[in-house]
């Protein structure tokens, strides 16, 4: 691809961008959110059109108007949303683009036989074809999208973000087909936000900032600072805002004994102002449970006792628990964190709609005036406040989903993977400012399955592994003894 | 404040609501050359009553729509409601009262219907598909299936009035559409029901009331059911049980027609009027040109896929 460029009413996107892939080679596109990875992607695969430049392939000028055209030519692209039909089976999602037919009718049999031997040839025969989807784990469901892409006659796999919400052993996998797929001449682009991944696997190393190129890097010859550097434009400090010695003020939460159904026994934990507690566990341990049970979103289904500010705290619905003074960041943005459709004002006013308005009607004037102000104070980047959620990048709508418990009612605040899917530059802004709101005598109680948040981040860390709380850390704790306590679910 | 009146949240609904009213304008304008009865004050009166109560029906189903429900039983509770102000008239019971128990008879289908679609998280269209049967079913039983006249002087002026030379139905209507486009556009309420709408679980979450506005919407669109039924009887000056039921799939054709979105989130009830009048318009006018009835529900169903066409083409091309 050479000299790309791709405008979106009046914002160049992308300018003048040039990319290219060998065959049997693994190139990392990095680059901050919105820096134009994905943009570049969707008109290597054909979802976009370009403004200008060109794109080649095996040396022949190539147009790319549909996805179907980009298929032919051997791209394909595998998205962060795993997209297996869960009711088929293994077999009928692999071969879903070229179903196998014989007299009219699906040949079952060749369609296995086919499964059967592209999952073999990644290195999975144990996965069997004729396992439905949905009884397979999110590593696995992933690996037959791969499989799916292979049956296609895939020579470049554009992969975004492939192993998000998987665990590093599951991850592991995946960089095992990886290094397959190269073996066997085929090509692979590969976006990541975790530069550790990156450098495990990528035999090139191409950054993109604000639509340009911005460095080419070969990992063997580069450090992850000069990376990062590249993306941010600026030098990297420490990821983490210094350390400052916060006062832990009076205790705000106490839960003894929560449970839920299988997936949650016996957790016990205290949250006080001023703190930032980590707790920290891998996919399926039930970090992405406590903090809704803790916040009434899993309603009246949990067992135990809680006390929040000194009263008896039992929330029957989220409502509840935004009454008692606690706000709740959901790790799924898009599926409940976002409202896509409506403004960036009417996202950030929605809890609190009452207080910027007047008896029953909403008020444009001081909405929009709160929009301002966090605009500025998280430092979104947008084209203003009445800008459609669904187009802010994942790191400006995560300040959003922040921004809107900044509110003098919020004693607790709960964040769930408080930087998933959000670009290195806003990482760090959002973990700044939760430091300060610490330091303001914020409550913050943060779940995440990214060890090295919980680690670089909190004051306290709890490791929860199999529904139950396994150690308890203090503040310095590295990454390393933390994610052993899961592992071995032994104590410190 | 033209914001807050205009309910149009999106420059992309606005736009859609744009190309609709141009239609409408073409559609008024091929009619005047087509007929010369068409273009009369006359006629244009009759056009804004005749369409009154679908359009009643259709207002206060798209924020329902909006907001991820649905309302299929809206024109039974119409006929029902005709049916039991008939009857209970009957029985000597005041005309005006009457009309409200059949208004609270509604309040509590729509309750039902809230309680069942958001309570017990069934999806709608099974449940007021449901319901539709049983209330029109219930219609017929009341009556035994006969229409009943009803010729009271003062109830009829709903119906068949005139204020400034406007017809009553008319007015009602237009009230409707101003309460509901302030209610959408301005205040807390109508607000909740576009998030609830663009998504129901983030809603949840930042602590929104979800199921009593979900269930609100439900009785707001029944009691307009029976609020049309009302009209609908005092201009006929009778009540039939299935007087309003055939147009149950014009309501819900406006309703998309006019840009809101049955996955929700989107939506404004001014496109719902610009699209009434569109279908009523056209009714109105093949039938001066004399068009058989069978050939216009043809038209109406090629109008719509047409719409609905013409706004998917243009959303990708503004998404490319």
């Amino acid at each position: 691809m050479r000299g790309i460029a791709k405008r979106f009413g009046g914002v160049a996107v992308l300018d003048s961008v040039d990319f290219s892939v060998q065959p049997g080679e693994v190139v990392a596109l990095l680059g901050s959110n919105g820096a134009g990875k994905s943009t570049l992607m969707k008109i290597l695969t054909g979802v976009y059109q370009r403004d200008g430049g060109s794109v080649a392939i095996d040396g022949r000028e190539a147009t790319m108007a549909t996805p179907r055209e980009a298929a032919a030519h051997g791209i394909s692209f595998l998205p962060q949303e795993i997209s297996v039909v869960p009711e088929m089976t293994v077999a009928e999602n692999i071969c879903l683009g070229a179903i196998p037919k014989r007299r009219g009718l699906v040949d079952d049999a060749a369609m296995r036989a086919r499964a059967e031997k592209i999952l073999t040839q990644l290195g999975f025969s144990h996965i069997s074809p004729r396992a439905f989807a949905a009884d397979l784990s999110v590593a696995e469901r992933r690996i037959v999208e791969i499989a799916r892409a292979l049956a296609a006659d895939a020579s470049i796999l554009v992969m975004d973000e492939p192993t998000a919400s998987l665990t590093e052993q599951e991850a592991e996998m995946i960089f095992r087909i990886i290094r397959r797929l190269r073996e066997q001449q085929t090509s692979v682009v590969y976006i990541s936000h975790y530069l550790k991944e990156v450098f495990a696997i990528a035999d090139r190393i191409e950054v993109l900032r604000d639509g340009r190129n911005a460095g080419s890097f070969l990992p063997s010859e580069t450090t992850v600072a000069t990376v990062v550097e590249a993306m941010l434009g600026t030098v990297a400090g420490d990821m983490f805002a210094a350390r400052m010695t916060r006062t832990r003020g009076e205790t705000i939460l106490t839960a003894k004994n929560l449970g839920l159904r299988t997936s949650l026994a016996d957790v016990s934990l205290s949250v006080a102002r001023g703190e930032i507690l980590g707790v920290f566990g891998l996919v399926g341990s039930g970090v992405e449970l406590l903090g809704r049970v803790i916040y009434g979103a899993e309603g009246t289904r949990h067992r135990g006792t809680m006390m929040f500010a000194g009263q008896p705290y039992a929330p029957r619905h989220p409502a509840d628990g935004k009454r008692a003074g606690i706000g709740f960041v959901s790790a799924e943005r898009k599926k409940d964190g976002i409202i896509a459709d409506l403004t960036l004002r009417e996202n950030l006013v929605a809890p609190f709609q009452r207080r910027y308005g007047t008896g029953l009607f909403t008020s444009h004037r001081r909405e929009t005036s709160r929009a301002v102000a966090m605009i500025k104070s998280l430092g979104i980047r947008t084209r203003g406040p009445e800008q459609e959620m669904r187009t802010l990048s994942g790191g400006n709508q995560q300040k959003v989903c922040l921004a809107r418990w900044l509110d003098p009612s919020v004693k607790m605040l709960i964040l769930e993977e408080p930087t998933r899917g959000v670009d290195v530059g806003a990482r760090r802004e959002i973990y700044g400012q939760l430091v300060a709101l610490a330091r303001d005598g914020l409550a913050i109680l943060v779940l995440s399955s990214d060890v090295e948040e919980i680690a670089g981040l909190c004051d306290r860390m709890l490791v929860i592994d199999r529904g139950s709380i396994a150690a308890e850390f203090p503040a310095g704790t590295d990454a390393g003894t933390l994610m052993h306590a899961t592992t071995t679910g032994a104590a410190a | 404040m033209s914001a807050a009146i205009g309910g149009l949240r999106h420059s992309r609904t606005a736009s859609g609501v744009l190309i609709l009213l141009a239609f409408y304008v073409v559609l008024l304008i091929a009619f005047s050359f087509a007929t010369p009865f068409f273009m009369t004050l006359r006629n244009m009166l009759a056009i804004s009553s005749n369409v009154a109560f679908i359009g009643l029906m259709a207002a206060a189903g798209t924020p329902l729509i909006i907001a991820g429900g649905l309302d299929l039983s809206v024109a039974a509770v119409a006929g029902l409601t005709g049916v039991l102000i008939a009857v209970l008239y009957g029985l000597g019971i005041p005309v005006w009262f009457a009309v409200l128990i059949a208004v609270l008879i509604a309040v509590g289908i729509g309750l039902l219907n809230g309680a069942l679609a958001t309570g017990l998280q069934l999806n709608p269209l099974i449940v007021t598909l449901a319901t539709m049967s049983i209330v029109s079913g219930a219609a017929l039983i009341l009556t035994g299936g006969l229409t009943k006249q009803l010729g009271i002087a003062g109830f009829n002026w709903i119906g068949a009035g005139r204020v400034f030379g406007v017809p009553v139905p008319a007015v009602l209507m237009l009230a409707a559409y101003i309460l509901l486009a302030i209610t959408l556009r301005g205040t807390r309420f109508g607000r909740y029901v576009y998030a609830i709408g663009g998504s129901e679980e983030t809603s949840r979450l930042v602590g929104l009331p979800v199921k009593p506005v979900q269930v609100s919407l439900y009785v707001i669109s029944s009691v307009s059911g029976a609020i049309a039924g009302t009209m609908l009887a005092a201009m006929l000056g009778a009540a039939a049980p299935n007087a309003a039921s055939p147009h149950l799939l014009t309501v819900i054709a406006a309703i998309i027609l006019g840009g809101t979105s049955l996955q929700g989130g989107r939506g404004s009830v001014w496109g719902t009027l610009v699209a009434v009048l569109i279908l009523g318009t056209l009714n109105n006018g093949l039938t001066l040109l004399d068009v058989s009835s069978f050939w216009q529900d043809v038209t109406r169903g090629v109008v719509l896929l047409l719409a609905v066409g013409v706004d998917q083409v243009r959303q990708r091309l503004q998404n490319r």
